[in-house]
């Protein structure tokens, strides 16, 4: 997987490829305000709790989706874009809340924790809200899914009838996909729209793991 | 208005008449969008400023309704000074929950600054170490877009640029701005 | 508000704005039970305490302090109509019978027409600063029609049965919706026709309870 090629890296550098301080040596070429703080000098938790505006997320959306539109073939290509967008989001997100729960940090070794985290916490501490549920595909031993009736980055996307497989949510699958990573789950995710009489907005995230996954699982937990 | 009632104006549509979300989303996926460009475009620092602005004119064209529709401004500004207190304090107040400061008026009253102690895009950036970035970069180069193409839809053509940024290692983040003219589309019998 | 109003209601403090029920009653409030009364305390103190909004069409007193008893409930919207900076018309709906459906091409040129006659009404107007208004309402024997120009240049008519007060809430709350559902649609382009099934939704969904 090398499909974070960007420049920026987050600032909680715990698993960046060249340890935090080799920037801060003499042979860096960067320059650093005197009189503001660097990402360095600042706490990671001052943002924890704070908030911007939901107008300017969808604006910025908005536009994400636009911009991606321009360059792609079709809607699976253009669910690739925003799918590689929330990966890199979500890639960031995981350092900072692993970061933020400290001590106390454990690491998922079973699926169906990992996938709590991902449903609990992770969605808790981007969207405020857990996700609405959590099911095993009966039919396929590897596929997951979690649903949430109204995924905050299509409160205001309507998506035109000749485009109606999209689901901009395919952002939020990214961000998913990239926190499995992370735990050495690899999978798929993908978003789906499933619409019920109250929730017209209704998406299933659709998480089917690789098989050395599976296989795994069974040697350390037994078969389940 | 005075300058003190906006202030309030953008308090209280901050406070009553807006819905808000995790901060560090929006701070994230602005990086995601700019680390995109600068490889889609393979680091020309340059372009990728062009694409940002343009990317941030086209929100602006949608945002200024969204800003008249939640602050309920239905006067015109008097003039430019009106329009830098009110971008300022409510329009910068309601969608980023910022106040920059206005410094730097030039005599004619035409060209203002604006001055950012946050910046809540640019949280958790450091420029690349590529010898390029730092001198050519405008990380966020977007809310320039945002404002001119925001004004121009109330009939201001308006030039706005970053001079100064912290992440390029200045001492301050300083945006300025400046009027061209009114665009007089008020009366559009007279065309085709 | 008029005498002869004869349905009373009780408009309930709502958790989202844009949201409402309401309750007819059959006589005013001076008959109320002691029970409805406390309820009516209680929705009061909570919505204080909280801060929400009445969300009544018809309420224009300052919220929260907001009447309880006098939402009247014989609203009608007909129609909504949105035209372009151009005077294009980019969005006409129907909601309730009350006018004579027009063809698609007459709506342009109503549109169209309107358009002309507010420009020129807004130069017609002796007060010379800028922003001063063309014309807002205009009224028949069977309707009324409220317009409302942003600053933009978009305009936004509502058409509504006759002697409705307070229609001009009724199209600020319009273009609030428009600025939420059709401008942070990315799949809607600028100045073109509306087609977003989210705002038909939130549209009806604000405007078909107030019958």
């Amino acid at each position: 997987m090398n499909r974070d090629t960007s420049p920026f890296r987050p600032a909680s550098t715990g698993a960046s490829p060249t340890p935090k301080h080799a920037s801060l040596t003499a042979s860096t070429n960067l320059r650093y305000s005197l009189t503001r703080k660097s990402i360095y000098d600042r706490h990671l938790n001052r943002t924890k709790t704070s908030e911007l505006s939901k107008s300017a997320f969808a604006f910025l959306f908005g536009e994400m989706v636009q911009h991606a539109q321009k360059k792609v073939y079709g809607v699976q290509d253009l669910e690739k874009k925003l799918n590689q967008h929330g990966y890199a989001v979500g890639q960031r997100f995981l350092e900072l809340l692993l970061w933020r729960e400290g001590r106390t940090a454990k690491r998922e070794t079973r699926i169906l924790g990992i996938l709590q985290f991902i449903s609990h916490s992770l969605y808790r501490a981007i969207f405020q809200k857990p996700a609405d549920t959590l099911e095993k595909v009966r039919e396929n031993e590897d596929e997951y899914m979690i649903s949430d009736n109204d995924p905050l980055v299509n409160s205001y996307i309507s998506v035109p009838k000749e485009m109606s497989q999209l689901n901009c949510a395919a952002f939020i699958a990214g961000i998913i996909e990239a926190v499995l990573d992370g735990h050495c789950f690899p999978a798929k995710v993908t978003a789906h729209t499933a619409p019920s009489d109250m929730w017209p907005g209704r998406t299933v995230f659709l998480i089917k793991f690789e098989p050395e996954v599976l296989e795994r699982e069974g040697l350390r937990h037994g078969s389940t | 208005m005075s300058s003190t009632s906006r202030a309030r104006l953008g308090e209280e549509v901050w406070k009553t008449r807006t819905d808000k979300i995790n901060a560090e989303l929006v701070t994230l996926t602005y990086g995601s969008v700019v680390a995109q460009l600068c490889k889609d475009l393979d680091g020309d620092y340059a372009e990728v400023n062009k694409q940002l602005d343009k990317m941030g004119y086209n929100i602006g064209l949608r945002l200024i309704e969204d800003f008249l529709a939640k602050s309920n401004m239905q006067q015109k500004c008097a003039n430019f000074r009106d329009t830098a207190d009110v971008i300022s304090k409510v329009g910068f107040k309601m969608f980023l929950n910022i106040t920059p400061t206005i410094a730097n008026w030039s005599s004619d009253s035409k060209q203002f600054s604006l001055m950012f102690d946050e910046n809540p895009l640019a949280d958790f950036v450091e420029l690349p170490d590529d010898g390029k970035a730092q001198a050519e970069l405008w990380y966020s180069n977007m809310l320039c877009g945002v404002i001119r193409g925001a004004l121009e839809m109330v009939q201001m053509q308006v030039d706005a640029h970053f001079v100064n940024d912290v992440l390029r290692g200045h001492d301050t983040t300083e945006m300025r701005i400046s009027l061209v003219r009114y665009i007089d589309d008020e009366m559009p019998a007279d065309d085709e | 508000m008029p005498a002869d109003w004869d349905i009373w209601a009780v408009s309930d403090w709502v958790t989202k704005p844009g949201e409402w029920r309401n309750e007819v009653m059959e006589e005013g409030p001076e008959e109320l039970s002691t029970g409805s009364r406390k309820r009516e305390r209680k929705k009061r103190r909570q919505a204080r305490e909280t801060g929400f909004k009445c969300s009544a069409l018809l309420c224009s007193e300052p919220r929260p302090r907001c009447c309880r008893w006098y939402h009247i409930v014989a609203m009608v919207v007909y129609a909504v109509l949105i035209l372009n900076k151009a005077g294009g018309l980019i969005f006409q709906r129907d909601f309730n019978p009350g006018l004579q459906k027009l063809t698609s091409n007459d709506y342009l040129i109503l549109a169209g027409t309107f358009h002309g006659v507010h420009a020129i009404t807004s130069q017609i107007s002796p007060t010379n600063e800028t922003g001063a208004s063309g014309l807002e309402v205009l009224e028949s024997e069977n309707f009324v029609m409220r317009c409302f120009q942003t600053l933009t240049g978009t305009k936004f008519l509502v058409f509504a049965e006759p002697r409705q007060p307070n229609l001009d809430v009724v199209v600020r709350r319009v273009y609030e919706l428009y600025s939420d559902y059709v401008m942070k649609n990315p799949f809607y382009q600028i100045e073109m026709p509306i087609r977003s099934e989210g705002f038909e939704r939130h549209l009806s969904a604000y405007i078909k309870p107030h019958q």
